[in-house]
């Protein structure tokens, strides 16, 4: 059997572009390759799509609690990958809610994304930079 | 016939046991019970093989129910994981939420949803056919 040689592929699902962009830009550092998605419709084509192995999911897309659907899905079609979620606060009702959906990990919304990319890398064991044989290949 | 989904119910009050029990079995599933951590343990580890672990939290210590949903996510194959509990805090569920435990029910339980969620979870993971239990 041989083995597929891809870039893994990371999903954020934000309301907000500019944390999009954020997120995008440190997911690509770490040579994930991305798909963004400001709402749940975009969201679910991308999922039909694309195999990803990280997702990075808002809470609240239209409105509040929309996004927690949106992962237990996520978590559904992808069960080995790495669904987590951004909340406004780490409480025990979010908690229960993520445990319910499948999700692996939740992030306060105050948390830096790039704590939260770090802690993700960290948890899926992807390498944070990027590995030699690419980076030579971007100099 | 396809034999019955075995189920693992612990908790140290009887009544709760009792009525899980009755419910389940209802629902065509194979009911153990153990009324400690310790008593589930020795289940799991002696060759018993369970589908699903449904475990209350505060038992013969506060929050030990974490430890039994540690062992049970060890296990090959991996049992489907609840935890039930009248104590939920952000520390517990936090704990739970580390062992991927698969469902997180607050006491009083709503039972049609701790059957709907187990069914869900059950089927997902192949272990029941579609339709009851």
């Amino acid at each position: 059997m041989s083995a597929l040689a891809r870039q893994k592929m990371a999903l954020i699902v934000h309301p907000d572009l500019t944390m999009l962009s954020r997120y995008q830009a440190l997911l690509t550092r770490a040579e994930l390759s991305t798909v963004v998605a400001r709402d749940i419709p975009t969201a679910l084509m991308a999922i039909t799509q694309h195999y990803f192995e990280v997702a990075i999911i808002s809470s609240q897309l239209g409105e509040s609690g929309d996004g927690w659907p949106l992962a237990g899905v996520f978590h559904l079609v992808f069960p080995k990958s790495f669904v987590s979620v951004i909340v406004p606060g780490a409480d025990l009702l979010n908690l229960q809610t993520a445990i319910n959906n499948g999700v692996q990990e939740i992030f306060e919304e105050d948390h830096a994304p790039d704590a939260v990319v770090s802690a993700i890398l960290t948890a899926t064991a992807i390498p944070a930079t990027p590995s030699a044989r690419n980076r030579s290949r971007l100099q | 016939m396809p034999e019955k989904p075995t189920l693992l119910i612990v908790d140290d009050e009887a009544n709760v046991l009792f009525t899980l029990k009755l419910v389940l079995e209802e629902d065509g599933y194979d009911i153990t019970t153990a009324s400690s951590c310790a008593e589930a343990l020795k289940l799991i580890h002696n060759a018993h093989q369970f589908d699903a672990i449904l475990t209350d939290l505060r038992m013969e210590q506060e929050d030990i129910g974490l430890e039994l949903a540690e062992a049970a996510a060890k296990l090959h194959p991996r049992p489907v994981i609840v935890i039930f509990t009248g104590y939920g805090s952000v520390e517990n569920a936090r704990g739970a939420l580390g062992i991927q435990v698969d469902y997180f029910a607050l006491k009083p339980l709503d039972l049609d949803d701790l059957k709907n969620a187990l069914h869900r979870l059950l089927v997902w993971r192949g272990r029941v056919r579609r339709g009851r239990a």
